[in-house]
């Protein structure tokens, strides 16, 4: 599970899971798949789409710690194939143009079983089979075992869910391919998503081979045609795709050095589709201007949220925690902040799932309305007495003086800033006093957090549709192996085995049980508090056809494909 | 001259050596570029050690410094955190910058001189009011926000009337650019009109207003009367004993705007999206690529000191008392 960082954010969750047909109908039981036609009713002979990226990149491997970012992702949706891929209803379902069938053929050890479309080749016509499957389970597997070449590690974003396989079989001339668990992996259709070409790979080098964008062959509906780095990238249809070829012939993706100045170029013609990685209500409604262009806001799997540190001796008390939850208008939070761009946005109820994914519960509703007195009333339990407007402590280092924490967020951030002011009026009416310091993003997420150099923080995590990627952030944070991203200091033995038996789950609605369990658990010891979710704002010319937002990592061109010219 | 010039040239070298330290000292120390990945506990250990050890992070910082100094004497600056060769980014980025910088500096230097000539011999009448406003307008204006005013006011109003792209607000040519010579040569044209009159806009003004009062001075001054009681052409005597003269303060000014028009262009580059210098240097400082940084201080000074000769050499061209003294 990798944390993929766009714009200072952090994300949780799977590798990038690239997009691939968004053909349905097939269930990862197994069903076969539809008949195809040659081609869509939209294929376009000419015509092309110019797509605005904001992130740079030095290489094309998604897959390495270097490359992994939002943007290149979006490219790789259209150049190398995936078993499964997110949809914009945040559901996962197979590529039923790479698979003729995928299947859990058994639970004990867990083992699935991916019948390839026999015709599926690389555009340089070397068949995608087995061999691509084994050789990605190598290279992510985090295994000393294997070295890519010159005798180096392999440099990988993450190794979660390969680092559990025994054994990648291939049989039916490479076509069927057998993947058995050592121990069973709940997120299991995260993997092989996007596959990297073996053939390429093990002869340039996984980890800075394809930093020559030439070495970067397709496996999916497009290939590179022209490429200057961090300037343009031009993709033309791949000649020798195996199945319903896209309807686009040409598309171009342009950088742009800042978020604000997509909406200008979407206005003089040179950009296409838009989507800004910092969204901003000055951004969407200068967007919004633009004519003929349609546009989409909707709420990400991006969620901001308070951290307390329970280091701090006073966060370490419950009631601390509780009152200052209690004390917190989210609601007015929302309204003075995000809720102008993104209307019905409500305080998040859920830490593990967002209310657009399947299995969100509301585990939040005790905290659902502001109660001051509840929190006045939590902080006098303690035994302490509020003078002169703030409470003070009877212990500590802070004993008889205000109680007063700092919160710390990332500098630059409009919408935080004022949030962190809201805070500071609110907490003052319960009488918690609270300084504001913020610091550079890598400040505080290289140093301040993983050291425990902060009281109170916020910031944003950025989810997948696999629930499996907060196990790191929950579980108990004396097991520093695993849970690497719990800077919060929380430890309890229940949540701790709640987060690992989902992950580990066969079932994944018992994944999804496990973390919703947990969520509640964190909630009733108020170990972060949720605000909201983030909204992703989408912006296209209303002569491209067939764009359906994506709020995961799969991005807008997840179904590139099937976008098409009117 | 040549001594003068040889200990400008040693002090220069001093000059760029302790800035290079200060600027390494302050990057270095300013955060860890390698803090998202070492947040991440799905990533090998083995990975970030690997990644850390490539970028000498587990060094001190003089061995850093001196191993970056020493590559960089050899034309080796090193790799980027993307574990990319510096040295080929360096100098992608240099020439788009210097395509820039170099068109808007000469384009922005005939503009300055000829307005500021032109104020001074038309003191007080209507084109020396006009300039001196237009003049204090510009330089009042925030480089982005004349950027972004460019973009929104002269660029979408003209294509929209138009019918269709020419002038272009992000890059430095359409990504898909194809047919003949003249269709790129307008597509090129189309990108850089914009970036460089920004830039333009930007660095004449000082210029110009210096360049007038240079050539009022001139102009009265002993020897232009002379030449004019000598009964010497008016033509002759503003261009050969006013102007020559007029020139040299002026010289002075450009030279060591330099600095400042490679500073403008860095605003310039972000609001068009141009990859050139600037936004390869905003990017090492927001990733805290200590290499990529220092190659681009390294350079950036270069051209200051280069711009400084130039100056020192031309003052010898526009006046022979340098020359010979």
């Amino acid at each position: 599970m990798a944390l993929m960082s766009r714009g200072g954010r952090l994300r949780t969750g799977a590798t990038v899971v690239a997009a691939v047909a968004a053909a349905a109908g097939m269930a990862a039981g197994g069903t076969a798949v539809a008949a195809r036609t040659p081609h869509s009713t939209h294929f376009a002979k000419t015509g092309s789409v110019t797509v605005a990226l904001d992130e740079t990149f030095p290489g094309f491997n998604v897959l390495t710690s270097t490359d992994n970012n939002y943007d290149l992702a979006q490219v790789i949706n259209a150049l190398w194939p995936s078993t499964f891929i997110t949809t914009n209803k945040l559901t996962v379902v197979p590529n039923t143009q790479l698979l003729e069938s995928v299947k859990q053929v058994s639970k004990n050890p867990q083992t699935i079983v991916y019948n390839l479309n026999p015709k599926a080749v690389w555009s340089d016509g070397v068949p995608i089979n087995a061999t691509d499957f084994i050789y990605n389970w190598h290279a992510q597997s985090g295994s000393s075992k294997w070295k890519d070449k010159g005798g180096k590690p392999y440099d990988d974003a993450s190794t979660s869910g390969y680092n559990q396989i025994a054994s990648v079989t291939g049989s039916n001339g490479g076509h069927t391919v057998t993947v058995k668990f050592k121990t069973p992996f709940a997120d299991w259709k995260s993997l092989f998503s996007p596959i990297v070409p073996a053939h390429i790979a093990q002869k340039v080098g996984w980890n800075t081979g394809f930093n020559n964008w030439r070495n970067v062959i397709s496996g999916a509906w497009y290939e590179i045609s022209k490429y200057k780095q961090n300037q343009f990238l031009v993709l033309k249809r791949n000649p020798k795709y195996y199945s319903t070829p896209a309807n686009i012939p040409t598309i171009n993706f342009s950088w742009v050095s800042t978020d604000d100045s997509e909406p200008t170029g979407l206005q003089s013609g040179e950009l296409d589709v838009i989507a800004p990685a910092s969204v901003s209500q000055s951004l969407v409604l200068q967007a919004n201007r633009v004519k003929n262009t349609d546009h989409a806001v909707i709420p990400g799997l991006e969620f901001e949220h308070f951290d307390f540190n329970e280091a701090n001796p006073y966060l370490a008390k419950v009631q601390v925690r509780q009152a200052i939850a209690y004390g917190t208008d989210r609601a007015q939070m929302i309204a003075d902040t995000v809720g102008s761009m993104l209307k019905g946005t409500k305080p998040l109820g859920n830490r593990m799932l967002m209310p657009n994914q399947p299995g969100y519960v509301n585990n939040g509703k005790a905290y659902a309305n502001p109660n001051p007195n509840k929190a006045k009333a939590l902080l006098e339990s303690l035994g302490w007495k509020m003078v002169g407007g703030y409470f003070e402590p009877n212990y500590g280092p802070e004993a008889g003086q205000p109680l007063t924490f700092t919160i710390s967020s990332t500098t630059g951030n409009p919408i935080r800033q004022e949030t962190e002011q809201l805070f500071q009026a609110q907490m003052a009416q319960i009488g918690i006093k609270i300084n504001i310091q913020n610091y550079d993003a890598s400040t505080l997420f290289g140093t301040n957090l993983p050291t425990g150099q902060y009281d109170i923080t916020e910031f944003a995590w950025v989810q997948t549709a696999f629930v499996s990627g907060n196990e790191s952030i929950y579980c108990s944070y004396t097991l520093s192996q695993l849970c690497g991203a719990n800077w919060v200091h929380y430890a309890n033995a229940t949540v701790t085995k709640l987060v690992i038996a989902g992950a580990s789950a066969v079932n994944p609605q018992a994944e999804i049980n496990d973390y919703n369990r947990a969520d509640a658990i964190l909630w009733k010891d108020m170990v972060t508090l949720p605000l909201y979710q983030k909204p992703q704002y989408y912006a296209w010319t209303n002569k491209l056809g067939g764009i359906l937002p994506n709020a995961s990592s799969s991005g807008i061109t997840w179904n590139i494909n099937d976008w098409y010219l009117k | 001259m040549l001594s003068y010039l040889l200990r400008r040239l040693a002090a220069s070298v001093v000059i760029l050596l302790l800035s290079s330290m200060m600027v390494f000292l302050m990057v270095a120390k300013s955060g860890d570029p390698l803090a998202t990945l070492r947040l991440n506990p799905h990533i090998p250990k083995a990975v970030i050690a690997a990644r850390s050890a490539q970028l000498h992070l587990n060094d001190p910082l003089p061995k850093r410094y001196w191993i970056w100094i020493s590559n960089a004497i050899h034309g080796n600056f090193g790799l980027t955190i993307g574990n990319q060769p510096v040295a080929p980014q360096l100098w992608s980025h240099m020439v788009v910058t210097l395509e820039m910088v170099l068109i808007a500096t000469a384009i922005a230097i005939v503009l300055a001189i000829t307005i500021g000539v032109l104020s001074a011999i038309r003191q007080g009448r209507t084109f020396d009011t006009g300039a001196a406003f237009t003049n204090y307008l510009f330089i009042s204006i925030p480089v982005f926000v004349l950027g972004l005013v460019l973009k929104e006011f002269v660029a979408i109003p003209i294509n929209s009337a138009i019918g269709h792209t020419v002038l272009y607000t992000i890059g430095q040519q359409s990504p898909n650019l194809s047919g003949g010579f003249f269709s790129r040569f307008g597509n090129y044209a189309g990108h850089a009109v914009l970036p460089i009159l920004t830039l333009i806009l930007v660095v004449y003004p000082s210029w110009s207003i210096y360049q007038r009062s240079s050539m009022l001075e001139a102009l009265d001054s002993d020897y232009v009367r002379l030449a004019r009681a000598k009964g010497l052409r008016p033509s002759r005597v503003l261009i050969r004993h006013t102007l020559r003269n007029a020139l040299i303060p002026v010289t002075t000014v450009i030279a060591l705007d330099f600095a400042a028009i490679l500073g403008g262009a860095i605003l310039v580059e972000q609001v068009f999206s141009w990859q050139g210098m600037g936004t390869w240097f905003l990017g090492g400082i927001t990733n805290l690529d200590v290499n990529t940084v220092q190659a681009y201080l390294l350079v950036t000074a270069f051209f200051i000191v280069l711009f400084n000769f130039i100056a020192d050499i031309l003052y010898g061209v526009l006046d022979p008392r340098i020359r010979y003294g």
